[in-house]
C-alpha cells in the first residue's frame, strides 16, 4: 500500500484471501444447489476476481463490496447462517457490486460440466453420435404421441365469428391511408352510447 | 467446398470466380435465408453474383456444441442500443436480437420449424381491419402467388411432412407437449414441419437428434444455406463470395440508381464494388441500417426512402416460453430442439381477444442458456429451484404475429459509434396491447398443455432477445405506404431489391424463415427476367 490509512480497509484495492472465501459465500447463497460441489463455485469466484483484476472500476466495487458484506454481518459474513446471509445479500442486490457478480456467476456457473453434470445435463453429445441410440425417446411414462397432423382433417385459419372475407368498403370512401387508417372496413370500433 | 479458406485476401473472394471490382456486378449484401438463396438461384440460371458477408466463413467442422462458446462464435455481437417498454430493452439492452454474423447468417444457427402463412394473414388490414396504433397493410401479394414458391422452398429446405418427407420421431420434449396438447384438447400437434432430414435426403444424412441445432448441427442433417445453397452456388463457377466484407454504403448515380457498394475488408479497408443490381439483405435492424447509412442529398432521409417508412413497422413475434417441471425425468435437451408443433392456436379468432394467432413449439436450453434466459435479472433459492428442475422440465416456445407499428424502429444511434465508426443502430420497441393480450393468452395455454399432464409447477419465461427481425423494409402497393413492391424492389431505386424478411408487410402466426425462402426463390426467377429483357 502506497499510502498509509486511516481506516486500511477502505483503502483496500487488492483481493486477499479472506474476499476470496467471502466471494466463494457470496456464490453459494446466491445460487444454492445442493448437488453442485464446491469445485464450481470456486472457479466461478475466480472468473470473477479475474475480471475484476482487467477492470479497475469493478475492482474497486467488488472489493469495496465484499468489505461492506462484513460490516453488514457485524462482523464477517461468512459466518452468517443461509437465511440471514440471504437477507444481507437481498440487501445489496440493488448495488453495482452485486449486479457485476450476478451477471457474471450466470454467465459462468452453469457452463461448468461438474454443474451440467449435478442438474442431470449430458453435455456435448456429437461425438457420442447423439441421441439417436441414446435414449432421444427414452421417456415411458407417457404413451406414445401420434408425429403426424389428424389424417383428413384440415387446421382451422379463421374461426366463425370472424370476417373471412374483406369487408365491403363504404361508397366513396376513398382508400385507407395505412398511417392513419379510416375506420370504414373496421369491425374493432369502439362502441358509444 | 468442405473447408473455409484460411488466407484469402481481405475482401476479396474465397471462391474461384472472381469478378473486377470495376465490372457492374449483381451485388448481394448478406448471405442468410434471403441473400444465400438469391445467390444459388440466380447463379443456377447462369447469373454471376457478389456475395458480400460481413461475418467470417466457418463451417461444420468449426460448430461446437457449447451454448456459448458456440453464440460467442457466430452471433452479431456488434454494439447495438434498445429503448422502448419491451422487456428485452431492460433484460439485454445491447443484445436487441439473436441473430448470426457468419457466411450461412441465421440459418447456421436456426431450428427449423417451417410452417407456411394462411391466406388470411397476407390481408391483415382488411381482415383484421382498424387496430387502432397498428400500421396494418395488406401485402401486395397473396397466397396464390407465393403457394408455388413454398412448393420449391419445402423442397429445397427438406420439410417434414410434406412433398414425401417423412416426420420426425417424437422425442421426449415432443412426448410430454404432444400428450398435454391432447389432454388439453388440441388436435393439430405433429413433429412439424421442420426442416430437417428424418430420413436421408438431398445428399443430407438423417438427424442423430443430437440436441445442437441452434449451435450448428455439426451432423449436417438441418437445412442451412451453408449445407446446400453456397456449396451448389459455388459449384456453378458464378459465386465471388466475399467474408468478412460488410458493406457500409450503397451508393449512386445521377439518376438516383444504385451504382456501387462501399465496404469494409476485415481489416478495416475500405472497398468498392461497382454493381448494376443491388439486394439488400443483411435482416431486419442491418437492412434498414445500411439504407439509413447511404443517405444523400438526392435521399436525404436515406435510400428508397420517400415514403419515410423504412426503419419502421419492426416486428418480432411476440414469443415467450413456458416451462413444466414434472416428478419424473424428461430430458428435454436429447434430440430436435424444435420437432413439435400445436397450430390450433394458430387461427384469427377475435373471440379471444385480439386479432391474429400463434403456434405452440417444442423448445429446449441447456443448463448455460436456460440461466442467462430462464428469469433475467433472477438469483437466489427460487431461481436456483428452475435449475435444479432441468432433467424433469419440458419447454415450449410461443410465436405469434405481433402488430406492426410505425414507432417500433431502427434508427441510427449517432451517440454510439461501431469499431469502424459508424453509428450503430437502435431498435425500438413497445409491446401493442394487442401482442400483451395474445401473448397472456399464449402463457395460459401452455399451462394448460403442461397442466394436462401433471406439471407440479410452470415458469413463464419472457421474450428472448429476438431470432425473428421483420418488415423494416415492407412490400406495398403503393410507394407511400412502404419501401418495396410486390418483387422486393424497391418503390424510389429501380435496381436496389430487398431480400430478407425486412420486406415483410405483417409478421404473420408461422415462423419466418419458409416465407422468406419462397419470396427469394421468386424474386430470382424476377431480377433473372428483368436482367434478360435488360429492363435493369
Ligand atoms: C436460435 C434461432 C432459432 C431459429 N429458429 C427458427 C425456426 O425454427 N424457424 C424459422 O422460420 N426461423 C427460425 N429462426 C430465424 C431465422 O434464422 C431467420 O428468420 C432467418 O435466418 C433470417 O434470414 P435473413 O436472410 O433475413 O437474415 P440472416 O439469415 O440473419 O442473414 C443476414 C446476413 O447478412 C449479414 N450482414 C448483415 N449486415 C451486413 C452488411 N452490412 N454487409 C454484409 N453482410 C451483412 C449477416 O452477417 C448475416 O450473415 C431462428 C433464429 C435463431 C437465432
Amino acid at each position: 500500500m502506497v499510502f498509509p490509512a486511516k481506516y486500511p480497509s477502505l483503502n483496500a484495492t487488492e483481493m486477499t484471501e479472506e474476499a476470496r472465501q467471502t466471494l466463494i459465500r457470496v456464490l453459494r447463497v446466491a445460487f444454492p444447489h445442493e448437488s453442485v460441489p464446491d469445485g464450481p463455485y470456486e472457479r466461478t469466484a475466480d472468473t470473477i476476481l479475474t475480471e475484476a483484476q482487467n477492470e479497475t472500476w469493478f475492482r474497486v466495487a467488488l472489493t469495496q463490496g465484499l468489505l461492506s458484506l462484513n460490516q453488514m454481518a457485524d462482523g464477517d459474513f461468512r459466518t452468517l447462517d443461509d437465511e440471514s446471509a440471504l437477507k444481507v445479500l437481498r440487501r445489496v442486490e440493488g448495488t453495482e457490486f452485486f449486479g457485476f457478480v450476478r451477471r457474471t456467476a450466470v454467465l459462468n456457473l452453469y457452463d461448468d460440466a461438474d454443474v451440467w453434470e449435478a442438474l442431470g445435463y449430458e453435455g456435448p453429445s456429437f461425438e457420442h453420435g447423439g441421441y439417436i441410440n441414446r435414449g432421444f425417446n427414452d421417456l415411458d411414462w407417457l404413451p406414445d404421441p401420434r408425429v403426424e397432423f389428424p389424417v383428413g382433417e384440415t387446421m382451422p385459419e379463421m374461426a366463425q365469428g370472424a370476417a373471412g372475407v374483406p369487408r365491403p368498403v363504404a361508397e366513396g370512401h376513398t382508400t385507407d391511408s395505412t398511417n392513419q387508417p379510416g375506420a370504414t372496413s373496421s369491425d374493432m370500433e369502439e362502441v358509444k352510447k | 467446398m468442405t473447408s473455409a479458406p484460411e488466407n484469402g485476401t481481405p475482401g476479396k473472394s474465397v471462391t474461384s470466380q472472381s469478378i473486377d471490382q470495376d465490372e457492374d456486378a449483381v451485388v448481394i449484401i448478406g448471405s442468410g435465408a434471403g441473400g444465400g438463396t438469391l445467390a444459388y438461384e440466380l447463379t443456377a440460371k447462369g447469373i454471376p453474383v457478389v456475395v458480400l458477408e460481413a461475418g467470417p466463413y466457418l463451417t461444420h467442422d468449426d460448430y461446437v456444441n457449447n451454448e456459448w462458446e458456440s453464440f460467442n462464435q457466430m452471433a452479431w455481437l456488434d454494439p447495438r442500443t434498445t429503448s422502448g417498454s419491451w422487456r428485452v430493452a431492460r433484460d439485454f439492452p445491447n443484445l436487441p436480437a439473436w441473430i448470426v454474423k457468419a457466411v450461412g447468417g441465421t440459418t447456421t444457427h436456426w431450428s427449423g420449424a417451417t410452417p407456411r402463412f394462411k391466406e388470411h394473414e397476407f390481408k391483415t388490414r382488411s381482415v383484421y381491419g382498424r387496430v387502432d396504433d397498428a400500421n396494418l397493410l395488406d401485402w401486395p401479394i397473396g397466397l396464390e402467388d407465393l403457394a408455388p414458391y413454398y412448393d420449391r422452398a419445402e423442397k429445397a429446405m427438406g420439410s417434414t411432412h410434406v412433398h414425401g418427407r417423412p416426420p420426425l420421431p417424437a422425442n421426449n420434449n415432443y412426448k410430454v407437449f404432444a400428450n398435454g396438447a391432447e389432454r388439453a384438447g388440441y388436435k393439430f400437434y405433429a413433429t412439424g414441419p421442420y426442416a430437417t432430414n428424418a430420413e436421408e435426403y438431398d445428399g443430407r444424412p438423417a438427424s442423430i437428434q443430437d440436441g445442437f441445432n441452434f449451435q450448428g448441427d455439426k451432423n449436417r442433417s438441418k437445412w442451412s444455406i451453408l449445407v446446400r445453397e453456397m456449396p451448389r452456388a459455388e459449384a456453378t463457377g458464378l459465386l465471388d463470395l466475399r467474408p468478412d466484407s460488410q458493406a457500409v454504403q450503397i451508393t449512386h448515380d445521377a439518376e438516383g440508381r444504385a451504382d456501387a457498394v462501399l465496404y469494409l475488408d476485415k481489416e478495416g479497408n475500405l472497398h468498392r464494388q461497382a454493381a448494376k443490381v443491388v439486394c439488400v439483405a443483411a435482416n431486419s435492424i442491418e437492412t434498414p441500417r445500411l439504407l439509413l447509412l447511404s443517405a444523400t442529398p438526392r435521399f436525404p432521409d436515406g435510400l428508397a426512402n420517400s415514403s419515410g417508412q423504412v426503419g419502421r413497422n419492426y416486428m418480432r413475434h411476440l414469443t415467450g416460453t413456458v416451462w413444466g417441471h414434472f416428478d419424473k425425468p424428461v430430458r428435454m435437451y436429447r434430440g430436435e430442439t424444435m420437432a413439435g408443433l400445436i397450430g390450433d392456436e394458430s387461427l384469427h379468432d377475435p373471440d379471444r381477444g385480439f386479432a391474429g394467432g400463434y403456434y405452440l413449439e417444442t423448445i429446449s436450453l441447456g443448463p448455460a442458456f436456460m440461466a442467462a434466459f430462464v428469469e433475467p435479472g433472477a438469483w437466489g433459492p427460487d431461481f436456483t429451484k428452475l435449475l435444479d428442475a432441468y432433467t424433469n422440465s419440458a419447454g415450449m416456445w410461443i410465436v405469434g404475429e405481433d402488430m406492426p407499428q410505425e414507432s417500433n424502429r431502427v434508427t441510427l444511434n449517432t451517440t454510439v459509434k461501431d469499431v469502424n465508426g459508424l453509428p450503430v443502430p437502435n431498435v425500438h420497441y413497445d409491446d401493442h396491447p394487442n401482442d400483451v393480450a395474445m401473448r397472456e393468452h399464449a402463457y395460459t395455454a401452455g399451462e394448460k398443455v403442461y397442466g394436462a399432464v401433471g406439471a407440479q409447477s410452470t415458469h413463464r419465461t419472457p421474450p428472448y432477445p429476438s431470432t425473428h427481425n421483420l418488415g423494416t423494409a415492407r412490400m406495398s402497393e403503393r410507394r407511400e405506404d412502404g419501401v418495396v413492391d410486390r418483387w422486393g424492389r424497391a418503390h424510389d431505386v429501380r435496381n436496389l431489391f430487398v431480400s430478407d424478411g425486412s420486406a415483410f408487410t405483417s409478421g404473420a402466426a408461422a415462423n419466418p424463415t419458409l416465407t422468406i425462402v419462397a419470396l427469394a426463390i421468386r424474386q430470382a426467377d424476377y431480377i433473372a427476367e428483368e436482367l434478360k429483357a435488360q429492363r435493369i
